[in-house]
């Protein structure tokens, strides 16, 4: 079924060759794909996962890392509700970096934007750089989520997402997150309503607008993916 | 007769995909005088043996007429041609190899002898010396060639990844403006191929399984030199594409939509509608010249004509090639959502492609482009 609850969108940001399109590779398809080239501009995945009995659908943008395509991915920002701020802990100056981005981040999102600073490639233990300790404590300081991945093993890399989709659904109870309830284009009145305008990262899925209990079907015959 | 553009378009654009039989059978550009320049008027549909004779008899006169060779490299370098012959076309084509035939064997060792004293002061030089801005070119052209794959197995040996490393770190610091930017070590990839094609007398076909080791290091020293010279020339004309804030692709993405919106406004709607933004799609076909987009030998066909398109401007033409090609999903996407529309635009069933069907999306485009060009106030 591919009926959810809300929509999310995602940017996946950092330096080059951190291992962000292959953290998106990880939860999309579960595997890791050796020998994938870098990005050009963006890329885009989705996936729906299970948090705290929601269904939640992500749509995520896994952005270029090197400094050039800044013009174009900065465009991304504003859209989204969640942020990864990936970094490569065998490698100083990404982490370093890791501030620049979330500056980025700050100043082109939404107040409200969930941010994570996740540190990958945590399966390269002898050549780590950066300790598990002070990236989390950095990350405590700037008040964002912290953890580490693995996208070669594929561990924490679910864990990433569903941390920041759980943070946003806690900010949706406390009525703190912006919530766009129009249905638009992933809705049921598909193109009623401007999609210029839907703007907020998250939106409530049809099932939500449904009846809890009616089944997911009708939903799922609108919400194709 | 533009008044509905699209109506008649689209019948030849909307064969299945996958039917490459079909798209063979379609309109042959590249016989009935295309090129932009060409001045004898179209014939009877010629065989591909009478193209090569053509492609030798161009090479073998004393000096070699570049709008002869541009009309004839416009429509492609038929399968059946020694691989040398693509090689020659675009070295010539590209002002690195002299027209002149006496002087071809000199100017070619001068310009490779040009290019060691390059890598001496450019490369060679202590690490220590370099700068920031040159260590982080370095860092990043590092990072991105292990990633570069274009379905070719001696892009992976540490030979290749020295002469790509050269190439590009030269390119980037002789070209300040832009330096280097991903996807340009891309863009050096078929010249790899089609000379190392050339030098090894294989079809770029049979090169998928080469060895590197197989390679005489006299051979990789050419094909090195020759690469970055023939890059150098491509990309001469385009440095707006990779400077800050890369306003030439933004430009072209313009066009793009411009264009779509005026052959195709049914789809131009959908895609708005639904909330895609060309930019979103279409940076790529710009940044890397439909290059992630097709397979290998099917980009090379692409730049048979991209190349003898070079000097009135091959971007120009490109828009309109960029055009045809999202015109001729029309039928597939306008079924598809936003989210559908997005995946299936990143990985389009393009493997099985053959050269033929882009000569068919060559084709298509050079009519767009005439039309409109003909005609500009249609764009205003
Ligand atoms: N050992 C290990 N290698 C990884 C991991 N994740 C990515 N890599 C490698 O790191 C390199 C970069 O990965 P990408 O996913 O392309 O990096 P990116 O951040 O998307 O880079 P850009 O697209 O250039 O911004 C690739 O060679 C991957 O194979 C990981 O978890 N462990
Ligand atoms: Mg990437």
């Amino acid at each position: 079924m591919d009926a959810y609850d809300y929509l999310f969108k995602f940017i996946l940001i950092g330096d080059s060759a951190v291992g962000k399109s292959c953290i998106l590779t990880s939860l999309i398809e579960n595997k890791f794909k050796k020998g994938s080239s870098h990005t050009i501009g963006v890329e885009f995945g989705s996936k729906i996962i299970n948090v705290s009995g929601k269904r939640v659908k992500l749509q995520i943008w896994d952005t270029a890392g090197q400094e050039r395509y800044r013009s174009v991915t900065r465009s991304y920002y504003r859209g989204a509700a969640g942020a990864l701020i990936v970094y490569d802990i065998t490698n100083r100056d990404t982490y370093h970096h890791l501030i620049n981005w979330l500056a980025d981040a700050r100043t082109l999102a939404r107040a409200d934007i969930s941010i994570i600073a996740v540190g990958n490639k945590s399966d390269l233990k002898d050549k780590r750089a950066v300790t598990f300790l002070e990236a989390s404590r950095c990350a405590q300081e700037n008040e964002i989520l912290f953890l580490e991945t693995s996208a070669l093993t594929g561990e924490g890399v679910e864990e990433v997402f569903v941390k920041v989709a759980k943070m946003i659904l806690n900010k949706i109870e406390d009525g703190m997150q912006h919530i766009e309830e129009g249905l638009g284009y992933h809705g049921l009145f598909s193109g009623l309503i401007d999609p210029a305008t839907m703007m907020s990262g998250v939106h409530a899925g049809a099932r939500s607008l449904l009846n809890e209990a009616s089944p997911a079907e009708p939903a799922s015959r609108c919400i194709s993916c | 007769m533009w008044s509905d553009p699209s109506a008649g378009r689209s019948a030849s654009l909307a064969a299945p995909p996958s039917s490459s039989a079909q798209a063979a059978s379609g309109p042959t550009p590249g016989t009935s005088d295309p090129g932009p320049s060409s001045s004898s008027s179209s014939g009877p549909p010629k065989k591909p043996l009478v193209k090569l004779q053509r492609f030798g008899a161009c090479f073998a006169k004393e000096a070699v007429d570049l709008n002869e060779l541009r009309e004839l490299l416009w429509s492609g370098v038929p399968d059946e041609a020694d691989p040398s012959v693509r090689a020659k076309a675009w070295q010539l084509m590209l002002g690195y190899l002299p027209v002149h035939v006496e002087r071809q064997v000199t100017g070619l060792s001068k310009k490779r002898r040009e290019y060691r004293e390059l890598v001496k002061d450019y490369f060679e030089r202590s690490p220590e010396m370099r700068s920031d801005n040159e260590n982080q070119i370095l860092r990043q052209i590092r990072v991105d060639i292990p990633r570069t794959n274009p379905g070719f197995k001696f892009f992976g040996d540490a030979v290749m990844h020295g002469i790509m490393e050269r190439t590009l770190f030269i390119w980037a610091l002789r070209n300040p403006a832009s330096g280097y930017v991903q996807g340009i070590n891309d863009l050096i990839t078929p010249f790899l191929v089609v000379f190392l094609a050339s030098y090894l007398n294989k079809r770029d076909e049979d090169l998928h399984e080469l060895e590197i080791s197989e390679v005489p290091s006299e051979v990789l020293e050419h094909i090195e030199a020759d690469a970055y010279w023939c890059l150098s020339k491509m990309l001469a004309d385009i440095q707006d594409h990779y400077t800050f804030g890369q306003p030439g692709i933004q430009r072209m993405v313009l066009r793009l939509k411009e264009i779509v919106k005026r052959i195709d406004e049914a789809l131009y709607d959908h895609l708005t509608n639904n909330g895609l933004e060309f930019l979103q799609f279409s940076f790529r076909w710009m940044n890397c010249f439909l290059m992630r987009e097709f397979p290998m030998r099917c980009v090379i066909r692409l730049w048979d004509t991209y190349i003898a398109e070079q000097a009135s401007g091959f971007s120009n033409f490109h828009v309109y090639v960029c055009a045809v090609f999202l015109v001729y999903w029309a039928p597939q996407l306008k079924m598809m959502d936003f989210q559908q529309m997005m995946l299936f635009m990143q990985k389009f069933p393009t493997e099985q492609w053959r050269p033929q069907q882009i000569e068919t999306l060559l084709a298509e485009a050079y009519v767009l482009k005439s039309l409109f060009h003909s005609s500009p106030k249609h764009l205003s």
